[in-house]
């Protein structure tokens, strides 16, 4: 046991007088809440104790939990050998706004093909616009073969550790899985365009399962006031945590054409195929993908 | 035909939905409600297989969903599914309809200004990416109405990425007005300076040949290697006016050695781990060996370190230190003032074959004006900074001027120190941690000289080259 420390003798004499003008307002108050509100009675008669338990385990490092991230995002990379997908893009205007609802500005819809090492393909299924006459906002997909979604896991790749700071905001138990929660924010406080955030990892794969980004000032001050909530989340496919939803919400500073001043710009992916046997017929005539992460 | 089952075999044939015949569509529906309903059915099983492990994640996962869906509403809805394995099944079906991808085109008018050249006018073309197959080729003409001359060249770009790697080639051939200080070789703002009012200090030369630069860089470090043959020669002065009609702040120009340059240069940028400081080094030789008139072996180092001070304030301390051997040509020699340097000394005033600088900048990450509580529009907000430094160049002087004390370091006489303070605003574009600086510097020392005000575009960091991201 801790011996306790002594408090020193020069604070004794204030604390003492603390003590008795407490004592004496204790005393001053007491009748007067008894009589104003109810008496409220104290159970002494149940009693419980918890056996203690020695964890001799130690506990798990945050650098150690970001390893295991960096690995557990790096092994889900490599077990897919090829995915397709339907990524749906739309742009939305008139968002949080009490006076007009929401309006539906552009979508367009893709069928995305991907297989190792370099092959990628994206079918545009369809292609709407409030005003197709003008060509406005537009959000186009790039077609890339990497399946790494490191749009999920740009903080904790290896190489991010430089730029970012870590901490573990919680531990959450769901069933049998324990998710960590960690937030992580730039080191630099002079490239704005780094976002903060935190992100939930699961640690039965040491997978990034969900993430909400924050921006603590404006990437683009000069367009937009900033970005009001940005959401990325991933789910179950085939046996694979794969990307499931990009959302973001921004204010405007100026409002923008087609867009005015606050609007949302969402990806949707849907009817995963992970590791299926993608056909080399489907990417004939598609060339390489793009260079890229 | 499933999806899935249509992923594996895209070959299979299929009529396109719109042109199907009633009984085909009706066929097509009950198929499709099939493998919706098979679909489901093996959804459910994968579900049941990961559970129940899974099913409580999986629980939260939907929980958590459902609520963003709730937030963001109609943006984050599910879209609407119909016609969409038509237009797939036509897709897959006629490769030759697949839509083209269209080459990237760029044209665009170009004009400038500087007292060398006067006013230019051309524009620039560019065609395709640097990182899709091809490249991106660009070409630039103008015409300088100084001393009538045609400008302009043709640039060749290809970067392949692997990874988090990449190799980049960089191929020029033309003929084109330089700045004289190497490190600053960009004169946008100069000529904005000169047009206005007069108050570019930029020294100029001319440059013809071609250069070739190949970079490899990763996250955390990047080299390159780099050739040039270059004819260089003096340029004259041919315009002196400015809109505002003031005196230009210099009126003549540093005559550059006229001179056939071949030289290879070596450049090394490294991101330290753990720390936040990055180093830089650049070596450039040029001599008999390699066929060029200039004899020299020229080398820079650079440190510089980004100190988060709490999510306040960064303490940005950079050092350079420059060393020339061989002849001193002016286009090879180390400058000292201006923005980029020393703030207090005009721009590139003090020239020599040795260069050293320290400087710190406290950048504030706050929006003054907000502090202050000034309404102003939130597409401006204003930091603030607080600067010091200390910088000093020796050796023979290009100016013609006497020749500074100092062999690989300067005489202590000849150190010139500086403090001041700047307002910046970041638009955040076209660079997202770019400011516009506006800086006022007082000498600090022996010099008995008046605060000197600056603009500048430059980031944190402005004596680095950024890492790309």
């Amino acid at each position: 046991m801790t011996p306790r420390r002594p408090i020193p003798s020069l604070l004794r004499p204030g604390l003492r007088a603390h003590a008795a003008l407490l004592a004496a307002l204790l005393a001053a108050t007491a009748p007067a809440a008894r009589a104003a509100g109810p008496t409220l009675a104290v159970e002494d008669t149940m009693r419980t104790e918890v056996p203690e338990v020695l964890v001799r385990a130690p506990r798990v490092t945050l650098d150690e939990i970001l390893d295991r991230v960096a690995r557990g995002e790096a092994r889900r990379d490599s077990a897919i050998r090829d995915q397709a997908f339907t990524a749906t893009v739309r742009l939305v205007r008139h968002v949080g706004d009490p006076k007009q609802a929401p309006q539906l500005v552009s979508e367009r819809v893709y069928r995305t093909y991907r297989k190792r090492p370099d092959k990628a393909r994206a079918v545009l299924l369809r292609s709407w616009d409030l005003k197709p006459e003008r060509g406005g906002a537009e959000v186009r997909v790039g077609t890339r073969a990497d399946m790494s979604e490191e749009i999920v896991n740009f903080a904790f790749r290896p190489e991010a550790r430089r730029e970012y700071r870590y901490r573990i905001e919680g531990r959450d138990l769901l069933g049998e899985r324990l998710i960590y929660r960690i937030a992580f924010e730039p080191r630099s406080n002079l490239d704005p365009a780094k976002p903060s955030g935190t992100v939930w990892v699961d640690t039965n794969d040491f997978v990034i399962v969900r993430q909400e980004v924050r921006f603590d000032r404006s990437p683009v001050p000069l367009l937009l006031r900033g970005v009001d909530r940005m959401v990325i989340e991933r789910g179950r496919a085939d046996g694979t945590w794969v990307l499931t939803r990009v959302l973001l919400r921004a204010s405007a500073t100026i409002p923008l054409p087609n867009l005015g001043r606050r609007f949302d710009m969402a990806i949707r992916f849907d009817d995963y195929a992970v590791n299926r046997g993608i056909d080399d017929a489907v990417f004939e005539g598609a060339g390489r993908a793009e260079d890229g992460r | 035909m499933s999806r899935a089952a249509r992923d594996a075999a895209p070959g299979a044939r299929r009529t396109p939905g719109r042109r199907a015949p009633h009984g085909a569509r009706a066929a097509r529906a009950l198929a499709t409600a099939l493998a919706a309903a098979a679909a489901l059915a093996c959804a459910g099983g994968a579900r049941a297989g990961e559970a129940p492990a899974d099913s409580a994640l999986l629980r939260w996962l939907g929980a958590s969903a459902d609520s963003t869906e709730a937030w963001f509403g109609l943006s984050a809805a599910r879209g609407d599914t119909a016609g969409l394995d038509s237009a797939l099944a036509h897709a897959l079906l006629h490769p030759g309809a697949r839509p083209r991808r269209r080459l990237p085109v760029t044209l665009a008018p170009q004009a400038g200004f500087t007292r060398v050249d006067g006013p230019t006018y051309g524009g620039l073309l560019a065609l395709g990416r640097a990182g899709e197959r091809g490249g991106r080729l660009e070409g630039r003409l103008a015409y300088a109405s100084g001393p009538n001359h045609w400008l302009g060249g043709a640039a060749w770009t290809r970067t392949v990425r692997r990874g988090e790697r990449r190799w980049t080639l960089d191929l020029w051939a033309g003929r084109r007005t330089d700045g004289m200080d190497r490190e600053f070789a960009d004169v946008r703002l100069a000529q904005v300076r000169a047009l206005l009012s007069g108050s570019d200090t930029r020294r100029y030369l001319r440059r013809e040949g071609f250069t070739a630069t190949l970079e490899r860089a990763a996250p955390a470090w990047r080299a390159s290697a780099s050739f040039r043959d270059l004819a260089e020669s003096p340029r004259a002065v041919t315009a002196t006016w400015n809109l505002l009609d003031r005196v230009p702040v210099v009126t003549g120009n540093l005559p550059a050695a006229s001179a056939r340059v071949h030289e290879l240069a070596y450049a090394l940028g490294v991101r330290l781990p753990r720390v936040p400081v990055t180093l830089e080094a650049h070596h450039a030789t040029s001599g008999d060996a390699l066929g060029s008139d200039l004899e020299y072996r020229r080398t820079r180092l650079t440190a510089g370190a980004d100190l988060s001070l709490g999510r306040a304030a960064s303490l940005v301390p950079q050092v350079v230190y420059g060393r020339l051997s061989g002849a001193p040509a002016p286009q090879a020699a180390f400058y000292l003032g201006g923005s980029r340097t020393l703030r207090s000394v005009e721009g590139s005033s003090l020239g020599g074959t040795g260069l050293a600088l320290a400087r710190v900048d406290l950048i504030g990450t706050g929006d003054l004006l907000a502090a202050l509580r000034i309404p102003h529009p939130a597409a401006f907000p204003v930091h603030g900074a607080l600067f010091a430094g200390a910088g000093a160049v020796w050796g023979p002087d290009p100016y013609g001027g006497r020749t500074r004390p100092g062999l690989d370091w300067p005489h202590r006489e000849e150190w010139r120190g500086e403090y001041g303070f700047s307002l910046m605003w970041r638009p955040g574009v076209p660079d997202p941690a770019g400011f516009l600086r506006m800086s006022i510097a007082w000498p600090a020392g022996r010099v008995h000289e008046g605060a000197r005000l600056s603009v500048t575009w430059a980031r944190g960091l402005d004596l680095l080259r950024p890492f790309e991201d």
